[in-house]
């Protein structure tokens, strides 16, 4: 194991190096591409002689043979952002159909038009019904840890799903961060050799990505059922990894909830920001405030969530993407999951950092002090952060 | 390598069987029939949204080959990762053949056939050109060629020629990637099978067109397909040349090609045309002839 200075881009890069994939299809977009282009030299380098490193036209294209290499049983690493991703989109749900378990990296940037090269949730979170597992790392070490998971986590047989790590654009992949770097023999013991049941091969023709009649429903009924199945192995895979690398994970990063009244949900990077501010909020003003961040967005781990915020008397869902005409994409899945239990949170909107907008503490204290006008109200509030004249009326 | 000198020289054993859900007459399924002949059993077709698609209907296939679709624009890129896969897993003696439509190939798939190209991937490429999206009900591609009727180039009052755009050169582009390009018909099947065999044997792209008759499309008696695949190429209309390393080769000359009129007059979707429009038609394939004969040995692209 070694400590060493990465960017986000490089930490997933150093996942992928310590997997040595067989097939690497590749298109560059930023903010993603540094990750591409680690891989490549250290292909050229020598240093990953297992792996092929394609170079294709599109992300279209990418995924399209990301799909092919998968099928004949190879090893598969990709990586790409925002529009891209958009690009691929018709192919992540073949992907998922056939059930490869492809391991992308997603670093995510906000959507055109208009263009921004900065970071929002939008372009991974549009992936959310894709079929895919989706992963959202808060820092650089846990992108990287995040990919050695995935790779157990998607070739699992109860499983066999493709899975996305998402790192937010700029504020993790350009950002040096110290992380550890496992050795190649931890890696080993963790992570055992692919060995797919069905798959094109010699002497052993199968069909793959044939028309259906009525058995559709079959077939989109077990991609379900896998996907559930992940929240079982991804506890056991945490397990696993603690007892290797010596870091636990859970299912969701709980933070200070013990006894909070008030609680942040967050995805991504801007939790640890906002951490930092609960941390100030309960010293300096001894409000009791505590942090619950997405860890897993598929499968969504419902019990997770809902024990987490099962004393939480109010919620502010802090949703980094929008879908227009209806709200942040998060809310709702967070109200849902809390619909069921027997005292309901009170449950506040707000949507904020939209296209790389900066996350500061002092903007997740002023939520925070929002939070609590609303649980003396007793009404919840949508509110739209970064706006120039600050102005919610009507959202 | 071995050259097949007549249909008999072809292994008795097929790859493609009964259980097939495509029309009768149907000369892509023909055309894929022939050519596993030659490919043989380790094969993995990749193939692109369209008629082929029907081959497999789940749980039956008539195939005794692999064979993965992915959807229609990505049947290269696809390939490229079966390629790749293969070779790295120690399986890089497989045949990785691309089977798609000229929708597929002409148009929506054409920059992921151009990458491959380019790249030069170990991949035979087949191109049933049915001159239409023909999985749709027959529509308008860049392969369909001036004249045809098609399901959005209709003809009406305002439009009596139907299509009015001239068809790509899809070979002379292909040929310019540096890679093996050829034309291919049914009613030549030994010219088609020894173009397979020498793709099969090189280290590197082949693209080879097969002209893939349509029974519905076209609008022709299914008893018709290897009548009027033989007319497409003695009336020009579909020549069998090829070009490696930029150099033309035509594998069938005659020294006058019949009238177009005889290719025609056989298929619903002429029907109708104005002279001036057969004409027009005429025209453009006595100028690809007539180049095509200029060239022949000669460097073309």
């Amino acid at each position: 194991m070694k400590q060493t200075l990465v960017t986000g881009n490089e930490a997933a890069a150093w996942g992928a190096r310590l997997v040595q994939p067989n097939y690497i299809p590749t298109f560059p977009i930023t903010p993603q591409t540094e990750c591409i282009e680690t891989l490549a030299q250290w292909i050229s380098d020598g240093e990953m002689s297992g792996t092929y490193f394609d170079r294709m036209e599109s992300e279209h294209s990418v995924m399209s043979a990301a799909v092919g290499a998968a099928a004949v049983g190879a090893r598969v690493f990709t990586a790409t952002s925002s529009q891209g991703l958009l690009l691929m989109h018709e192919v992540l749900y073949i992907a998922s159909g056939m059930r490869l378990p492809i391991v992308m990296a997603t670093i995510s940037r906000g959507l055109s038009s208009p263009v921004t090269l900065w970071s929002d949730h939008n372009d991974f979170l549009d992936q959310r019904d894709s079929g895919w597992l989706m992963l959202h790392a808060e820092n650089n070490q846990e992108v990287l840890d995040m990919v050695l998971q995935a790779y157990r986590i998607a070739e699992d047989p109860r499983v066999l799903l493709p899975i996305m790590v998402n790192m937010d654009g700029y504020v993790l992949s350009f950002t040096d961060e110290p992380i550890t770097i496992p050795t190649a023999g931890m890696v080993k013991e963790f992570l055992p050799e692919y060995t797919p049941k069905h798959t094109i091969a010699k002497d052993r023709p199968i069909t793959v990505g044939p028309p259906v009649l009525d058995e559709y429903t079959l077939f989109r009924a077990q991609n379900h059922v896998a996907a559930r199945n992940a929240l079982e192995v991804m506890e056991e895979v945490m397990v696993d990894f603690d007892r290797i690398f010596g870091r636990r994970y859970h299912l969701v990063d709980e933070f200070m909830l013990e006894d909070a009244e008030l609680v942040l949900v967050t995805q991504g990077s801007m939790s640890t920001t906002a951490k930092a501010a609960i941390m100030e909020m309960r010293e300096e003003e001894d409000i009791k405030v505590g942090l619950l961040r997405l860890r897993v967005i598929r499968p969504w781990p419902a019990s997770a969530i809902a024990a987490a915020l099962k004393n939480a008397k109010a919620v502010a869902v802090i949703d980094r993407n929008v879908a227009p005409g209806k709200g942040g994409i998060m809310l709702p899945e967070i109200v849902e999951t809390l619909y069921h239990l027997d005292r309901r949170p009170l449950v506040s909107s707000f949507i904020v950092g939209l296209g790389g907008n900066s996350q500061t503490e002092h903007k997740v204290k002023e939520i925070t002090r929002k939070l609590i006008v609303d649980l003396e109200t007793g009404r919840p509030r949508v509110e739209w952060n970064d706006m120039n004249n600050n102005d919610n009326e009507g959202l | 390598m071995q050259e097949f000198k007549s249909l008999k020289d072809l292994p008795e054993q097929d790859y493609f069987t009964g259980g097939s859900s495509t029309c009768a007459g149907c000369g892509p399924s023909m055309g894929l029939k022939l050519a596993l002949k030659v490919l043989g059993p380790d094969t993995i077709i990749v193939n692109a949204s369209g008629c082929m698609t029907l081959l497999p209907l789940y749980p039956n296939t008539p195939l005794k080959v692999s064979w993965i679709h992915n959807a229609i624009e990505n049947a290269s890129s696809t390939a490229a990762g079966v390629r790749h896969g293969l070779d790295m897993l120690g399986n890089g003696d497989m045949n990785v053949v691309v089977y798609a439509g000229d929708g597929a190939t002409y148009d929506i798939g054409l920059a992921s056939l151009s990458a491959a190209a380019a790249k030069n991937e170990r991949i035979i490429y087949i191109c049933y050109n049915n001159q239409s999206f023909g999985n749709t009900g027959f529509q308008w591609s860049t392969a369909t060629p001036y004249g045809s009727e098609t399901k959005t180039t209709p003809r009406g009052k305002d439009n009596p020629t139907g299509t009015t755009v001239v068809n790509k050169d899809m070979v002379k582009i292909m040929g310019a990637h540096r890679v093996y390009a050829a034309t291919a018909s049914l009613a030549y099947p030994v010219d088609f099978l020894n173009k397979l065999n020498r793709a099969k044997e090189r280290d590197g792209f082949s693209y080879i067109e097969l002209l893939g008759s349509c029974t519905a499309g076209w609008n022709y008696d299914p008893r018709m397909t290897v009548r009027i695949s033989k007319l497409a190429v003695q009336c020009g209309m579909w020549p069998l040349y090829e070009i490696e390393n930029g150099m033309l080769t035509l594998n069938k000359d005659f020294n006058e090609l019949k009238p177009i009129d005889e290719f025609l007059k056989l298929q619903g979707r002429y029907r109708a045309l104005p002279q001036d429009d057969v004409a027009k038609l005429q025209s453009l394939i006595n100028e690809h002839w007539a180049e095509l004969k200029e060239y022949n040995g000669k460097r073309y692209v």
